[in-house]
């Protein structure tokens, strides 16, 4: 077993708790999702800001030896029945493998990235990954993407159905407009924390340097 | 009443309208139970005001009478867990009891939010009747380790009306998981409440500026025009 997977990292300073809820989390039980942070939803929400501070969070979980979860939502065919159901109501949903579907290269995805393709936004929904993340021992989530009330916020709602322990990642994250994307997290964090916790990128970033020694 | 722009953005009641049959359709109403909307139950235990998700009960109450007449799928929910909390997760756990009465704990009503106990019952105004199907789900979202959407594929439902508390919560998941297992949905704007004004405005803010992304919005006048115009013969009980 690596060194780094068994560090133990300092809690969050989070809204509205200290996060995790238990005080406890290491590189080990931890994930780090990245949701549809794809060329084409990247130019459409000019979530570049957003985009930087994604790819310093996956810089961080790289070096740290946490696991990286990326989204793709994207059209295959008939075999997409939810994607084609949203172009039909004018969402411009990509086809896979076109520049838009596309993650960004400015993330630097590691050679284990969990890949999870959909149509819809709940990234759990006939992907396997809560499986797999169980599979792996992981229960605690950071949780970054685009946008804020489509794949992030109905991402983490289920992962929080199934017990995995939720932090979003306010400033790695972008609504289809500011008022949506702070209505959103306010929703995640009401009664002390509904959906989970929200934090800054800079206080995961502080949280994981607590181990780095 | 539905506003005419939103006839444009939802294309009539259903967001990819009809035709439709009755025996696709149910209506479901999400977790009216005495411990969230009772006076003496948990939520007003803990001292929060009941007074927005108890004015939706009447409202209800019409789209239940018009579904019963109409003769469509009724499907009640039940947010609870099982006495020995097996089925609790711990972060769920201690989120509630940070509020002094948490999942599990003895109050007024019996242990909060456990099957069986008297705040866990659906209030007396919405009683299910014979025939309705119950739905008992540990999570948020009705999708969630519940049987529904099993019971709806075995019915041939394939259009929701989704009603209940809170909107911004369990209504809201199940909305958006509706829409993951494609199944239609449109929730009745003047049927569901939220314990927080501003995140009910938000929720249904988000759900319309989308067009029917999840799912439409509408309320139940239109709900019970859209009955009418539904074909079919009325389903047996």
């Amino acid at each position: 077993m690596a060194e780094h997977d068994m560090k133990t990292f300092g809690s969050i300073a989070a809204n509205p708790y200290s996060w995790p809820f238990d005080g406890v989390w290491s590189a080990q039980d931890t994930a780090l999702l990245l949701l549809g942070f794809q060329n084409g939803m990247i130019a459409e929400l000019s979530a570049t800001a957003e985009l930087e501070a994604a790819a310093s969070l996956l810089d961080a979980a790289k070096s740290a030896g946490i696991a990286v979860v990326v989204a793709r939502r994207g059209v295959d065919g008939a075999q997409d029945p939810l994607a084609a159901r949203r172009r039909l109501l004018g969402d411009r949903v990509p086809d896979r493998h076109s520049p838009e579907w596309q993650i960004s290269d400015r993330l630097a995805l590691p050679e284990d990235t969990i890949l999870v393709d959909l149509g819809g936004d709940n990234a759990f929904i006939r992907t396997g990954l809560e499986d797999e993340l169980l599979r792996r021992g992981v229960r605690n989530l950071i949780v970054a993407g685009l946008p804020t009330e489509g794949m992030v916020h109905a991402t983490q709602r289920a992962a929080n159905d199934m017990g995995f322990e939720c932090i979003a990642v306010a400033d790695a994250c972008k609504g289809t407009s500011d008022p949506r994307h702070t209505a959103q997290l306010r929703i995640t964090t009401f009664g002390n924390g509904l959906f989970g916790a929200v934090a800054a990128t800079a206080d995961i970033l502080a949280a994981l340097k607590t181990s780095q020694e | 009443m539905t506003t005419p722009e939103n006839e444009v953005a939802t294309g009539g009641f259903w967001p990819l309208g009809g035709p439709v049959s009755k025996t696709e359709i149910a209506l479901i109403i999400i977790d009216m139970q005495v411990d969230f909307c009772a006076p003496g139950g948990w939520v007003d235990q803990l001292g929060e005001d009941v007074s927005n998700t108890r004015s939706v009960i009447e409202p209800i109450r019409d789209a239940l009478d018009a579904a019963r007449e109409a003769g469509i799928t009724v499907i009640h929910t039940r947010e609870g867990h099982k006495p020995d909390l097996s089925d609790l997760h711990a972060n769920k756990q201690w989120r509630t009891r940070v509020h002094g009465l948490g999942i599990g704990d003895m109050g007024k009503t019996g242990r909060i939010l456990v099957q069986g106990e008297p705040g866990w019952q659906i209030i007396p105004e919405l009683q299910p009747v014979e025939g309705e199907l119950i739905i008992d789900k540990p999570g948020k979202s009705s999708f969630h380790r519940t049987e529904l959407a099993d019971e709806l594929e075995k019915r041939g439902i394939t259009r929701l009306v989704v009603t209940g508390v809170t909107s911004d919560c369990c209504v809201q998941s199940t909305l958006r998981d509706g829409f993951e297992y494609g199944i239609e949905c449109v929730l009745l704007e003047d049927c569901t409440a939220a314990v927080e004004t501003p995140n009910h405005e938000a929720t249904i803010e988000i759900l319309k500026s989308f067009g029917g992304r999840w799912g439409g919005v509408s309320d139940r006048a239109a709900f019970k025009a859209m009955l009418d115009g539904a074909h079919g013969e009325k389903a047996d009980g």
